[in-house]
């Protein structure tokens, strides 16, 4: 209940409740909770088998997930194997798109400072609490959806498939991910077909990796690209831009504590910020098996290994760009958290009625309530959901008296 | 009956505090927000109540952030007991400032609080005596399509 930083969770008979209007997706409740009482939505198998052509499309967090000897190829090649026709990695379209965001700052010398797309929950958090900031966002997809749109195009010229029997599916660390698939804020529909969490391909990879005798014939991917490795980690994204003025910030706090200070025009010289989340980027994500302090060293290695050498050209990037490829269908739209009232005068009479029944409680933030905090209850029995009644210090002293 | 008060709220600034500078900014937002305010007017209440705390921060012994909500507006009173500014006129031009080298160093003084406010308000005025402080009176209007 504490756990949530947009204060969306009540326990109400003996149940957790979430209030969606509320929630940004975040997982922090899912990281936290020791009873599993939250269950992150994601792809069924049922739900895989309705495609004639399954995709894997991996975000490269896979890849730090196996320990320091097992290297990207090897993954994708045991991935497939688990009952996917293709697999591509996605490493790839994070290299073009660090291009494409490069080409856009260049483009565009104003407003600053623009604010990465990667992360959904970073989107959302955004339209619900700073809805002026939306204009900030660079309308440029995340690699996923990018690399999905090609692939869906790719595979049905080449096998003479309908577009809508490939089904192409995110294995990922997010617990957003489903969320952004349902219910994308920048296009129609997603180009993803659906999400599978790292945590659930897990054991089925382990297995087939432990039986595969290395070396064994590979099959052969794109060279794996570094810079695009890279993106699972904080201040990954931005490695590869020759802006110096970028910040790089993860943890749900310390990103709420920045988008304000953008709002006060605080970081107007800061050219790109970077926001995860996820405590250390897209490792961190409670999707995930490996603690992401290995996972990180694990993604360190693998920087190292791959390089920064270039594995996309300039040229078709750019050529990709000025076609729009990597550009959002629609702006993203502010969607702010419902004021107390509609009407201001009631509003204001409610936030009054905060501050008074603020100073009938204890102060403790107990929570026995079923609200994370003395305040939020407050903010509930204003706006009709709950009862003073409800707070057994109050009627404790009532007693007394 | 137009004028009436419907909110108000004092917030005390302290000057040389900038470990807790932008606070008393962040807590007007945040009842902005409650209240239903137009995000885009949140917004310019925002640069403009945190350039003006950091003026008190920067130049003032002491300062209070006033907001009051009327029906169709909202206001920012600022005072301060501090140095005061000589000439006005000057300290509203983009680019002049008094700041030290330490404070500019610090990513302050730029030169473009005041004009900074006065751009983001719909009415701004501004009295100051030297050696007493200043006062900073911003006005921002509901009536709008969106207020």
């Amino acid at each position: 209940m504490k756990s949530c930083p947009t204060m969306a969770i009540r326990v109400r008979n003996r149940k957790a409740k979430i209030n969606y209007d509320r929630c940004i997706d975040c997982g922090e409740c899912l990281r936290v909770c020791p009873y599993s009482a939250v269950i992150p939505m994601t792809t069924s198998t049922a739900d895989l088998n309705k495609f004639t052509y399954k995709v894997a499309l991996p975000s490269p967090v896979l890849y730090s997930q196996f320990g320091q000897h097992i290297m990207p190829n090897e993954i994708l090649t045991v991935l497939k194997d688990t009952g996917f026709d293709y697999v591509y990695d996605e490493a790839v379209m994070c290299e073009m798109t660090s291009m494409a965001i490069e080409e856009y700052l260049e483009e565009h010398k104003s407003p600053r400072p623009m604010i990465s797309s990667t992360c959904p929950v970073v989107v959302r958090l955004i339209q619900r609490l700073f809805p002026s900031l939306c204009e900030l966002i660079i309308p440029i997809e995340p690699p996923r959806e990018v690399a999905a749109k090609n692939l869906r195009d790719e595979i049905s010229e080449k096998h003479k498939i309908p577009k809508d029997s490939i089904g192409i599916i995110h294995i990922t660390p997010c617990a957003a991910k489903m969320v952004s698939i349902n219910r994308p804020e920048t296009m129609q529909k997603s180009h993803l077909d659906g999400a599978l969490s790292i945590h659930e391909m897990y054991n089925d990879v382990m297995m087939k990796l432990k039986k595969t005798k290395r070396p064994s014939v590979l099959e052969k991917h794109h060279p794996i690209s570094g810079i695009g490795i890279g993106w699972t980690i904080a201040g990954g994204e931005m490695r590869e831009l020759k802006y110096t003025h970028s910040v790089s910030v993860s943890g749900v706090y310390d990103t709420i504590k920045i988008l304000e200070d953008v709002e006060s025009g605080k970081l107007k010289n800061i050219e790109y910020l970077e926001c995860f989340i996820c405590p250390d980027g897209c490792i961190g994500g409670p999707l995930t098996v490996e603690n992401r302090f290995v996972a990180r060293s694990n993604v360190l290695r693998l920087i190292r290994t791959y390089g920064d050498k270039k594995t996309v050209s300039t040229h078709v990037v750019h050529r990709l760009y000025k076609e729009k490829f990597f550009s959002f269908e629609a702006a993203v739209k502010p969607k702010p958290f419902p004021p107390l009232d509609k009407d201001r005068t009631m509003a204001i009479k409610k936030m009054e009625l905060i501050e008074e029944t603020f100073k009938k409680l204890p102060g403790t933030d107990c929570g026995v309530c079923g609200a994370p905090y003395c305040r939020t209850f407050a903010e509930d029995v204003a706006r009709g959901e709950a009862k003073l009644q409800d707070c057994f210090f109050y009627i404790k002293r009532k007693e007394r008296r | 009956m137009k004028d009436k008060v419907l909110f108000e709220q004092k917030f005390e600034i302290n000057g040389g505090d900038f470990v807790n500078a932008g606070e008393s900014c962040y807590k007007v937002k945040s009842i902005l927000r409650e209240i239903g305010i137009d995000s885009d007017i949140i917004r310019r209440i925002s640069i403009a109540a945190y350039e003006a705390e950091m003026n008190v921060v920067m130049y003032a012994k002491h300062g209070v952030m006033h907001l009051l909500v009327y029906p169709g507006k909202i206001l920012l009173k600022i005072e301060d007991k501090g140095q005061g500014i000589k000439d006005i006129e000057l300290a509203m031009q983009p680019g002049f400032s008094t700041a030290t080298e330490e404070m500019r160093e610090m990513g302050f003084g730029a030169g473009m609080g005041l004009p900074n406010i006065k751009k983001n308000a719909d009415a701004f005025d501004i009295k100051s005596t030297v050696g007493k402080g200043t006062k900073l009176n911003i006005t921002f209007n509901l009536n709008s399509k969106n207020g």
